[in-house]
């Protein structure tokens, strides 16, 4: 157990060295001026020049990485071109609302796909199953958005039961959990058809196994077998699509808050690319992908203390 | 338990054909037969848990109780509490996200209401009876962690958890080490006798069925053919395909070369088992047996009671009884 967590841990690290490198070089291809942004096209050569020292742009290339590495280290991502002021406040504000969309996103995601995916299992070739399949079908190839449209034109605009957008701050906190149902459920929906998917087929896997065999030879109930034996055992498929899961929730908080109008990091990351903001867009890719490497990372760890058996090797 | 006539069909694959038998509390009931003879189907009738697609017909009867075509939730309070079952892979029979104590636990708690620690007090005495050594540190571990013997003893310490009446097992010792087949097979005898637990001992293997074993009935396709007393059945078998089986043993007087110089030879029965769906309408056995005669094919040979408690279901004998009836 030691020497794994030890070898998930270097691979951790490189794996976020290897990131900063690539976003680092990525943003600094990109065509465009950052002073030139900053201070439009009416500003003289000198002024330009004097901001470009100023920003630490004529630095060589590797002098300027280390100093945003160091930089981030520290919390500090520099001055947002656009908005003027530290891109980690600009941050710090708005990661609550990405974040709580995210988890409960993601929440909502592994309940329906527990609960329809077993069940569907425990259906199979029945009525039930095929019900849960056909929904988790059209699910799967209904992108997020349009049904976002959907839902804001049933729940917001026709029956009028939830706001169609926009978000009231989290002073107040039923306004705020009420402009949060539409966009998590866009976002659960479209992910949990794909894990019910993944859930059953690996559910019904375990229960052709011996032991879910035992476990009815000893009399347990069907409810009791299928939670207590079975799901346990088809944890590890079910855990690996969760991890991949969460990404794509947390990229995909950039569609949905942009479709809601929600302040949150995906919707500032839109709104810096137009405005070519580099070191704020710099900030956030960097930030998106440590979440994202962070949650392989725990998805690694979690399949140890699933399966006792993994214990021992690596 | 009393099984009559009972049958399992999967549409036209008729696994088990009018099976009846007799199971006494505290008798030990062995059951032989081929792979594929419909052994473990009668084994998982005894259990309630045919796959949805078997047709059950007939009757079963616990304690004078009819359960054939009762639903699962009636079966499942009977298992563990009146019939248990051990089955063949210890391996892959046990939960591997369980720690064993916690598997053999689970039933004390969920089925007896008893507290974590009466529960676990209980299954202290459940390993030290099925002779798990050390059971206060096995309780802790992990199914990979012991070994294939140790194993089948944690199952057979789950079985015994509710203390069943009966005790189904199937192949409890075809996985393993022969040694460990023995003592296994040992363990069993003894809880049957110390516990007044009948015992089916389901196997194709003629020693561990002698060994263990009263009464036994032989199985060819979804038939019962022969059935008797264990000693009486091994030792002057009547069913052709019984005295088959016992000719293709291999064992130490088959070794080496016979009277003839020649090399000698297993004896085998000829041909092979034929798939469920095209097995011979009338005895099953027919068109593999030696002594075949006409009506074999077509007819199917009733039990014939040969005394000593010693039944057979064989034309051959039929006709050997009716001569001597008519003489």
């Amino acid at each position: 157990m030691g020497y794994f967590l030890f070898r998930r841990t270097l691979g951790f690290v490189l794996t976020l060295i290897t990131v900063s490198v690539v976003v680092f070089a990525v943003m600094n291809v990109l065509p465009g001026d950052p002073a030139l942004t900053i201070l439009g096209i009416e500003a003289t050569d000198e002024a330009l020049d004097n901001l470009r020292r100023q920003l630490g742009l004529n630095d060589p290339v590797h002098v300027r990485y280390l100093n945003w590495v160091g930089g981030a280290l520290t919390g500090d991502f520099g001055t947002s071109h656009s908005f003027r002021v530290p891109v980690s406040e600009l941050i710090v504000e708005r990661l609550p609302l990405t974040v709580s969309l995210a988890v409960s996103g993601m929440v909502l995601t592994i309940i329906l796909a527990l609960t329809l995916g077993i069940g569907a299992a425990a259906n199979h070739g029945k009525p039930g199953d095929w019900g849960v399949m056909f929904i988790a079908q059209i699910g799967i190839a209904v992108p997020s958005f349009w049904l976002s449209i959907l839902l804001v034109l049933l729940f917001a605009v026709t029956l009028q039961w939830l706001p169609p957008g926009g978000f009231p701050g989290w002073s107040d906190p039923v306004g705020a959990l009420r402009s949060l149902v539409l966009p998590t459920a866009a976002l659960a929906l479209v992910q949990g058809a794909v894990l019910a998917r993944v859930t059953r087929s690996s559910a019904l896997e375990v229960m052709r196994l011996d032991y879910v065999r035992t476990a009815r030879a000893t009399g347990f109930s069907r409810q009791r077998v299928l939670w207590r034996h079975v799901l346990p055992n088809a944890m590890v498929p079910i855990v690996t699509i969760v991890g991949l899961q969460f990404a794509s929730l947390v990229t995909g908080t950039i569609v949905i808050e942009n479709v809601f109008y929600l302040p949150g990091l995906g919707r500032l990351i839109f709104q810096s690319i137009s405005n070519r903001d580099l070191p704020t867009v710099q900030a956030l890719v960097m930030l998106f992908a440590a979440i994202v490497v962070t949650v392989n990372f725990i998805v690694d760890v979690l399949y140890v203390l699933i399966d006792p058996r993994l214990k021992g090797r690596n | 338990m009393q099984l009559d006539r009972v049958s399992v069909a999967f549409g036209a694959a008729v696994a088990l054909r009018e099976a009846c038998l007799q199971i006494e509390p505290g008798t030990r009931l062995g059951i032989v037969g081929e792979s594929g003879c419909g052994k473990s189907m009668l084994g998982l009738c005894l259990m309630g848990m045919i796959p949805d697609a078997g047709k059950v017909s007939g009757s079963i009867r616990l304690n004078g109780k009819e359960l054939a075509g009762a639903p699962e939730h009636v079966w499942r309070r009977h298992r563990a509490r009146d019939v248990a079952m051990i089955f063949q892979e210890p391996m892959a029979a046990l939960n591997p996200l369980k720690r064993i104590g916690d598997t053999v636990m689970e039933p004390l708690e969920v089925h007896e209401g008893l507290s974590r620690s009466a529960a676990r007090a209980r299954a202290l005495a459940l390993f030290d009876e099925v002779g798990i050594p050390d059971p206060d540190s096995r309780l802790r571990q992990y199914p990979h962690e012991i070994s294939g013997g140790q194993r089948q003893r944690v199952l057979i310490a789950l079985a015994l958890a509710c203390n069943p009446s009966l005790l189904v097992a199937d192949e409890p010792t075809t996985a393993l080490d022969a040694n460990v087949a023995l003592r296994i097979i040992d363990l069993l005898v003894r809880l049957s006798e110390t516990r007044n637990m009948a015992l089916v001992f389901i196997s194709h293997d003629l020693a561990a069925v002698a060994r263990a074993t009263q009464q036994i009935a032989v199985m060819y396709g979804g038939d019962i053919v022969e059935r008797g007393p264990t000693a009486q059945v091994l030792g002057a078998p009547r069913h052709p395909y019984t005295i088959g089986l016992l000719g293709a043993r291999p064992g130490l007087d088959n070794r080496g070369r016979g009277p003839d110089g020649r090399r000698k030879r297993l004896v085998t029965i000829p041909g092979t088992v034929p798939p469920l769906f095209e097995l011979p309408a009338g005895c099953r056995f027919s068109g593999r047996c030696t002594r075949e005669i006409a009506s074999c094919a077509l007819q199917r040979p009733q039990p014939l009671a040969l005394g000593a408690g010693q039944v057979a279901a064989c034309h051959l004998l039929g006709q050997a009884h009716a001569g001597a009836g008519a003489s």
